[in-house]
């Protein structure tokens, strides 16, 4: 018997740098049950959201358009990593509130992702250069240190930063 | 310009009469990887687990591979599923992976639900984790006693202003009595418990001073829109996230203090100036305008983050503290704020607070 899909999830998340001053991301979700998408602008330099946006095309209820009006309310406050709180506090009213949230959180964590991008484009590729890169990143920022298994203790990348621990 | 785009795609079929298979595969800019899970259709469980990783981030991703086995046994009922998957696998394995586990098993469970109901199948019941801690009590006003000072009290006295306990702070992994002991052992003059959102019992706390015989205040971590803030002096339970405006007016009205949490955590991530961000700019946030002080020494962020805060809050002549924000083992006292009076019970902590004349200082590792 062949092995046919019962279910299928396609997420999509874009990140356009409109100007050097605003950022747009946006996060679609298509499945067996649901078709909907959220859309946010973001201000440099404090990655403050100046609007939110988002519809459910087609739920479990119908093809009937919900247009999420009360998204807006996140505007104001900033991406960063209190965001997830906050979004769940926006969302808790709007319809489908856990998928709502889902799209709105990728859509925050992408603009995160599209500057660790430009970081992990300069990391050199030889390891002598590859260890001092990560191991000057984890000391600038004390919280990567031993946050996933490349970056624990005993992890290669951080003998450098070990070395200069004693 | 399109700058990043993360692709995700999760796909179930049914394996037999009781499992889900269902594969996952994430794509963006940075990380490609996949993964495939068996699922329970009845009890949501994570039964197996293989990942492959297609591009990484650096030489070392592939230790993450073994560590996605301690998703075994997981089950999407459990009311801190998301969490554990998180706290667990995201931070002993790659948390991109634990997002795209979270992904599958969302779905996973959309299409379990789905096909439960096209074949008219009860679901088995599930067995309901009870809450770990009931909602707290309304606070009920203890006469707050005096305590003897600490032996080393002549040059002031040195209080880690933030701290959090398991389970108050569920993010936190150790326990109040743990917190207090570790605080002791460094010889800290006190702490103040700043659990997120939880408004601590005075008795409560007060059989904690007695018991250890150290100097343990209440405060309280809320998050408003403008991010978190410490505050001092409400005795009043904020749930949610609340508008930093209207939390400024109950601060007022209680007589409290407030202090702006760690205000640059992530912003320098990149490193000073990669966002644009500059003293001036970062000192019209709108945040400091609502605030009495800025906490400017916290160990969960970077020394730029902090010094860019102490710059700031310079420019706005506001008070500074600081406070570790220990979240487990070993934090408590990382950073601390020294008072030059004696602080004995709450009304002293606001009295000093106000007062002015303290400073943050690094104590753990001075
Ligand atoms: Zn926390
Ligand atoms: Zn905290």
């Amino acid at each position: 018997m062949a092995d046919i899909l019962c279910f299928s999830r396609n997420r999509c998340t874009s990140i356009e740098h409109v100007d050097d001053q605003t950022i747009r991301s946006t996060c679609r979700v298509q499945d067996n049950l649901m078709d909907a998408y959220v859309e946010i602008m973001v201000k440099l330099p404090d990655l403050e959201l100046i609007q939110a946006k988002g519809e459910i095309r087609r739920s479990p209820q119908g093809t009937d358009l919900i247009i999420l009006d009360d998204l807006q309310k996140v505007a104001g406050s900033r991406v960063g990593p209190g965001i997830r709180k906050i979004i769940g506090s926006i969302v808790e009213h709007v319809p489908y509130a856990e998928s709502v949230a889902t799209l709105l959180d990728e859509c925050c964590n992408g603009v995160i992702l599209s500057f660790a991008r430009d970081v992990f484009l300069n990391a050199p590729q030889d390891k002598a250069g590859e260890k001092l890169f990560f191991a000057n990143m984890v000391k600038a920022n004390p919280r990567l240190y031993n946050s996933c298994a490349a970056l624990t203790p005993d992890s290669p990348l951080m003998e450098s930063l070990e070395l200069d621990k004693n | 310009m399109l700058k990043f785009t993360r692709n995700k795609l999760a796909t179930v079929y049914r394996k037999d009469g009781r499992t889900l298979a269902v594969h996952g595969v994430l794509e963006d800019d940075i990380y490609g990887f996949e993964v495939d899970l068996d699922i329970g259709l009845f009890n949501l469980e994570i039964l197996a687990i293989r990942g492959k990783w297609n591009r990484m981030e650096n030489s070392e991703c592939p230790r993450a591979i073994p560590f996605l086995q301690e998703a075994v046994g997981f089950r999407m009922n459990e009311e801190d599923f998301t969490r554990k998957v998180q706290k667990i696998v995201g931070r002993k394995a790659c948390r991109h992976f634990a997002d795209l586990i979270l992904e599958c098993c969302q779905t996973a469970k959309d299409a379990a639900t789905m096909i439960l109901q096209e074949e008219g199948q009860e679901k088995p019941p599930d067995i309901e984790i009870d809450e770990l801690f009931g909602k707290s009590k309304p606070a009920i006003s203890v006469q707050e006693k005096n305590h003897p000072p600490g032996p080393e009290v002549t040059g002031g006295m040195v209080i880690d202003l933030h701290v959090h306990s398991l389970p108050a702070s569920p993010c936190s992994t150790i326990s109040v009595e743990q917190l207090i002991e570790q605080a002791k052992e460094i010889g800290l003059d006190g702490i103040c418990l700043t659990d997120h959102n939880h408004l601590w019992a005075p008795n409560q706390v007060e059989d904690l001073r007695q018991k250890h015989d150290f100097l343990i205040l209440r405060g309280n971590e809320i998050t408003t829109e403008q991010g978190d803030i410490l505050v001092f002096g409400l005795e009043e339970e904020v749930k949610g996230v609340i508008k930093l405006e209207a939390l400024r007016e109950k601060v007022l009205q209680a007589g409290g203090f407030m202090i702006v949490a760690h205000p640059f955590r992530g912003f320098l991530t990149f490193g000073v100036g990669y966002l644009g961000l500059t003293k001036e700019k970062a000192m019209a946030r709108p945040v400091f305008k609502w605030v009495d002080a800025v906490e400017v020494l916290n160990s969960k962020v970077s020394e730029e983050e902090n010094s860019f805060a102490a710059q700031v809050a310079a420019g706005l002549g506001l008070p500074v503290t600081g406070g570790s924000d220990a979240h487990g083992p070993g934090e408590v006292g990382n950073y601390a704020t020294r008072f030059p009076g004696l602080i004995q019970n709450e009304q002293d902590l606001i009295k000093a607070l106000k007062k002015g004349g303290y400073s943050p200082v690094t104590f753990r590792n001075k």
